[in-house]
């Protein structure tokens, strides 16, 4: 049996890593800077035990493929479409302006011309992993300063591609070469976006409603989309993470993007980390790292600095606000792991030598180190330095507000025992946000108009903050499940008002226990109303019949309200999809019993 | 070049992506497609670094499945159907075994007993994966014949790891097992002491970051995948010990299930389609032993499961259900033939015949399943019928009745409604198919019958053409049918679990439907107006439930194994 875990080199790396993350949680580093830690020690500058060859270098290009994946997952068009000419605006200029920077510095410096050169291009990118990493994290990253960075990084991986592809082809012939390369690629990647784009209306609606009940084929059909777009890009020799990113947006305008994100996550989290440490693997060794030391340093303060302004400068020329324009240059002045992948292809077209690339890589860690924390503490920094940065601010500034519910009321599992409710739950607050997990019962929600709702399985994080569980007053649970009330109970608002279900007695105790408001025993409900009945069978017959007759009235009425909500919306479009999937009736927020 | 890797997991999972819609499209699962889309695209994945993923698949399957496995749940579960597990083990192995041993023979295979082996476990070992996707709705209804088939499911599996365990020797002398056993052991200890100490250790260290708690749960499988490497035992045994060293509770608990089920999904597709990547184009041979194999296991399988189980005492129609969903290769067969094939013990037409065997009974079963009712009521019904009149004849107790009662199930419901006949001295008569509660029954009904309710003559007995009320507190819509096409005057109370059905049920003579949720929400709204209008408190509401709790127990209502 070939040895899978004590040869491999991602074991290993896993498991440091995991070391050096819990070090570093509580020493209160982020991280990233663990992960990135874990390379340089596993790899030549130190130990030299592991390679980024083989299943490493395949985790890590998946990793950063995943991330961008997750990405795409969370645009929709409408929020990219409302900054797209602001965004490139900024990345046009933000290329201009840095590269001459870096030029600058790296003149004043003493390189050579062609060493300036290509430091110069390759040093203009952001870290896209690492802004995209924590920003998630934080949750920030769907702000407008996280989607005006997003959109530079994007435009930014397009003249990646540019830039690694003219750096790759053996000889750089005439203009008329570059141009023709340049229009190709331009052109491939249209036809992706457009395809993306096209299939995003037509195909992919009618295919997750089908398989978005099932839960393992909705994670293996997504993935299988994502690598699609990554082979298709591969195959046209394109960039496959911009690939995975249009395969994430085509999917993000779905209802069933929260819930796709929370399965993806914990695959990417798990690459990503190898991806982080690879970083610090393709350092070549601790001689070529030192060999430009000083200069660096200097040029990492300088670039930092200059950076800094120059985004602050051209975010703030579109009319953003001053916290926008501060917290989206702060995220982006570090040197990204790019420019060693520049720096290697130049070595190999000998445009530079061993010790420049050294000069790049010490670059880069300097600045993604000190950038980790400047992004994880990024308001507290704004908040220190605001009354300075309020001297840029001006009335007529436009920034977007992110809506979020407050004081709501949330329905978990959209069922016979809450359904009831909703009406009364809308008469009492100010909005009710629906969250349920089968395609059906969104649907009915959205032909009915009346109340918001959020497709997913409560059990997952994105699921919950997209519903602001925490901002909820009142929350109704149709699960029976323990853990998922508990869970629910643990991060609920103190002063909130909870009616959960359960099924056994001790979960109901540990429940009240843990604060609910009132749980609802379904099955001893019903247990206690029928011996009711039978009890007035047996002793009063008329009483018996007309309790009878109210509830065949309600059952009656409940079924006549589904059944006309039924055709309502079978009138619509796809008459083809069944509603019959009893392969796997599983759910996250139903009751059972 | 990672190019190549990124375009051949590509080839896998768009394969198994678009297999899988086919599979759902017919509500399949999708575990057998991705044998198929294997198959196909077999050509194209043939990195041995993908190998290498699969066998993390392995592990990870192995790992989820300790990792969900609740020690105290393992008593009641075996506690179900020793029986019947034990009894195929003695019954079926050797004739596995000895069909496997022929086959070696004809066909010349370097090592007939080894291979016999492997051909025995794909027969006896039976599919959790498949088959819970399969008893999905069964479980949740709680039915018998759901909780019999997990059960023989979940020994299985426990073989199985114990058998992957024996065999990673290469040469299997006495000396080599009983190391080989010791070593599995200590794992598991190890496990065990993780779980008391280190995991809660490492819960703490991560300090609420949930990412990191993950990445630590696979640096744990990671860890003990290396020992059973360093010592020689089969990486399943690692990754199980893994698993139990994981803790299910607690306040990360939920994402880090999440986290795991995610990338197990990730790593099993790989496994799958590889698998199924793995078999070269099926001859003769292998079509032979593949075509005996899914004999033995479609139907020498469930007739042994059908007579253990009847012989414990469950009516015939829960005997046949259980076991005809029992009818497939399990997935640890195929890791036995993946591990026998990397250490090159295992012939190659056996293993071929293996995989394509898993994939076909895997399809199969639920295209039984479609079948199941029909087949029952023609066949097996009539060769069981004598039997079951003489069995409910046996375990019943039915007083001259009339005007009287009759209560179908004895769940928490049926307990209930048979509290208030006693109290208002009505005659009833319970009619319940588990045999586990015989005793309860003899003990606390004046009259029952231990029968199935969707066999007419467990109707007779309970006099039903006397009978002035049918109540029936089971949530299963063919019994709610039978009950209201018998023969009687009777008024009916049924259940069911959603207001359409009811109101068909309705519409079909029942006087009264209950949906419990229904009810449930009527006396939700109430509350919550109340609690709106100011007329209750919360600390009110929740002295209520609490002294409405104490009066249930008091009334027995509350043990752990209670039927709901």
């Amino acid at each position: 049996m070939s040895e899978i875990a004590l040869a491999a080199d991602f074991a290993i790396i896993v498991v440091v890593a995991t070391v050096i993350g819990l070090i570093a949680r509580q020493t209160g580093q982020p991280t990233i800077i663990a992960y990135i830690l874990t390379g340089i020690l596993l790899g030549p500058v130190a130990f030299d035990i592991v390679t980024d060859e083989g299943l490493v270098e395949l985790m890590a290009d998946l990793g950063f493929a995943f991330l961008l994946f997750l990405l795409g997952l969370k645009m929709r068009f409408d929020d990219i479409r409302e900054i797209l000419p602001a965004v490139t605006n900024v990345a046009f200029g933000q290329t201009v302006l840095q590269t001459a920077l870096a030029f600058l510095v790296a003149w004043a410096l003493g390189f050579g011309t062609v060493e300036i050169l290509v430091i110069a291009l390759a040093t203009v990118f952001g870290a896209t992993p690492i802004i995209v990493k924590i920003l998630t994290d934080k949750d920030e990253i769907t702000s407008l300063p996280g989607k005006i960075d997003v959109g530079v990084l994007i435009v930014q991986d397009i003249y990646l591609v540019i830039v690694l592809a003219l750096f790759a082809t053996d000889e750089l012939g005439g203009a008329a070469d570059i141009a023709s390369t340049l229009g190709i690629i331009l052109l491939m990647m249209s036809f992706i976006g457009i395809f993306s784009l096209l299939s995003s209306r037509y195909i992919l609606p009618g295919l997750f409603r089908r398989i978005a009940d099932n839960k393992d084929v909705f994670l293996i059909v997504a993935i299988a989309w994502a690598f699609l777009f990554v082979a298709i890009a591969e195959g046209a020799d394109l960039d496959p993470k911009v690939g995975a990113f249009l395969a994430g947006i085509s999917i993000a305008q779905l209802p069933y993007s929260k819930e796709l994100e929370d399965r993806i996550t914990p695959i990417t989290d798990f690459f990503i980390l190898v991806f982080f440490a690879t970083i610090g693997l393709q350092i070549d060794g601790l001689s070529s790292l030192l060999a430009y030391w000083w200069q660096a340093i200097v040029a990492s303060i300088v670039l930092m600095v200059g950076n800094f302004w120059i985004m602050f400068y051209l975010i703030d020329r579109e009319g953003f606000g001053v916290e926008t324009s501060f917290l989206g240059s702060l995220n982006m002045v570090q040197v990204s792991e790019f420019s060693l992948i520049v720096g290697a292809l130049a070595i190999e077209q000998g445009y530079i030598g061993s010790d420049v690339l050294g000069y790049l890589s010490l670059m880069a860690l300097l600045t993604m180190s000190v950038s980790t924390y400047l992004i994880a503490y990024n308001h507290a920094i704004y908040e220190r330095l605001e009354p300075w940065f309020s001297r840029f601010d001006a009335d007529d500034k436009k920034d977007a507000d992110v809506s979020t519910y407050d004081g709501h009321a949330i329905a978990i599992g959209y069922d016979e025992i809450t359904e009831q409710a909703l009406a009364l739950l809308e008469d009492h607050y100010s909005e009710v946000v629906v969250i349920d997990r089968q395609t059906d019962h969104i649907e009915e929600l959205e032909s009915e108009g009346r109340y918001e709702f959020v497709f997913g399985d409560f059990r997952h994080t994105e699921v919950r903050k997209e519903a602001n569980l925490k901002g909820a007053a009142f929350v109704l649970s149709s699960s029976v499940e323990r853990e998922v009330n508990e869970a629910l109970l643990a991060e609920v608002a103190d002063d909130a008002t909870v009616f959960v279900e359960a099924e056994r007695i001790g979960d109901a105790r540990a429940l009240y226990d843990r604060g609910a408001t009132y749980v609802i025993m379904t099955s001893h409900l019903a247990a206690e109303k029928l011996s009711e009945y039978v009890e007035l069978y047996v002793t009063d017959r008329n009483a018996f019949d007309d309790a009878v007759v109210r509830d065949v009235e309600r059952v009656r009425g409940r079924h006549r309200r589904s059944a006309d909500r039924l055709e309502a919306r079978s009138t619509r479009i796809d008459p083809a999809s069944t509603g019959d999937s009893d392969a796997d009736g599983t759910s996250g927020g139903e009751s059972d019993g | 070049m990672a190019e190549e890797l990124v375009i051949a997991l590509a080839v896998v999972f768009v394969t198994a992506g678009v297999l899988s819609l086919i599979a759902n499209q017919f509500g399949l699962s999708p575990i057998p497609f991705y044998i198929i889309a294997g198959l196909i695209a077999g050509r194209f994945v043939t990195e041995a670094e993908i190998v290498v993923l699969a066998q993390w698949g392995i592990a990870f399957l192995v790992f989820a499945f300790a990792i969900r496995i609740d020690f105290g749940d393992v008593e009641t579960v075996l506690r179900d159907a020793e029986v019947a597990a034990v009894t195929q083990l003695i019954v079926v192995a050797p004739i596995a075994f000895g069909v496997g041993y022929l086959f070696g023979d004809l066909f010349g295979f370097a090592d007939p007993v080894r291979n016999a082996v492997y051909f025995g476990a794909a027969v006896v070992l039976s599919s959790s994966l498949v088959g819970g996707v399969l008893l999905g709705t069964e479980i949740r209804q709680n039915l018998v014949h759901g909780r019999l088939a997990s059960s023989i499911h979940f020994f299985d599996d426990l073989v199985a790891i114990a058998l992957l365990l024996v065999l990673s020797t290469e040469v299997v002398t006495a000396d080599a097992i009983a190391a080989q056993i010791g070593y599995g052991v200590v794992l598991v200890v190890v496990g065990l002491g993780i779980y008391r100490h280190g995991f809660p250790l490492l819960v703490r260290l991560a300090d609420g970051d949930s990412e990191l708690v993950l990445v630590g749960s696979i640096s744990i499988l990671i860890a003990f995948l290396a020992a059973a490497e360093y010592v020689g035992l089969s990486i399943v045994v690692g990754a199980f010990a893994a698993g139990v060293a994981i803790r299910s509770d607690g306040t990360q608990a939920l994402e880090v299930q999440n986290g795991i089920s995610s990338i197990t999904d990730f790593f099993t597709a790989i496994f799958f389609v590889t698998v199924g990547a793995l078999v070269a184009f099926p001859s003769l041979e292998v079509l032979a032993i593949a075509g005996a194999l899914s004999a033995l296991v479609l139907f020498v399988n469930p007739l042994v499961h059908l007579l253990s189980f009847v012989y414990e005492g469950y009516d015939a129609r829960t005997a046949f259900l259980a076991g005809s969903s029992l009818n497939q290769v399990s997935e640890f067969a195929l890791i036995i033939a993946i591990q026998a094939l990397l250490m090159g013990t295992i012939a190659d037409p056996m293993f071929d015949a293996i995989i394509l065997a898993a994939a076909v009974t895997m399809v199969l079963t639920f295209l039984a399943r479609r079948t199941e009712d029909v087949v029952y009521e023609t066949v097996v019904a009539r060769l069981f019928r004598g039997q079951h009149t003489r069995k409910v004849d046996e375990r019943s107790s039915v007083d001259e009745l009339s005007e009287h009662v009759v209560v179908v199930g004895y769940g928490r419901i049926g307990r209930r409604i048979v509290e208030t006949l006693e109290e208002h001295d009505t005659p009833y008569v319970v009619v319940e198919n588990d045999p586990v509660l015989w005793t309860e029954l003899d003990a606390e009904c004046r009259n029952y019958v231990l029968g199935d309710a969707l066999a007419a003559y467990t109707w007779e007995k309970a006099r039903v053409g006397d009978a002035r009320l049918v109540c029936s507190t089971v949530d299963h819509r063919p019994v709610s049918e039978m009950v209201l096409d018998l023969e009687t005057d009777a008024d009916v109370m049924l259940r069911s679990s959603s207001a359409e059905d009811a109101s068909e049920l309705l519409d079909a003579g029942a006087t009264h439907v209950a949906v419990p949720d229904v009810l449930a929400g009527e006396q939700l709204i109430a509350t919550v107006e109340d609690l709106a209008a100011g007329e209750t408190e919360p600390d009110e509401l929740e002295r209520a439930q609490r002294d409405y709790f104490r009066t249930l127990e008091r009334y027995g209502f509350a043990t752990r194994d209670e039927r709901v």
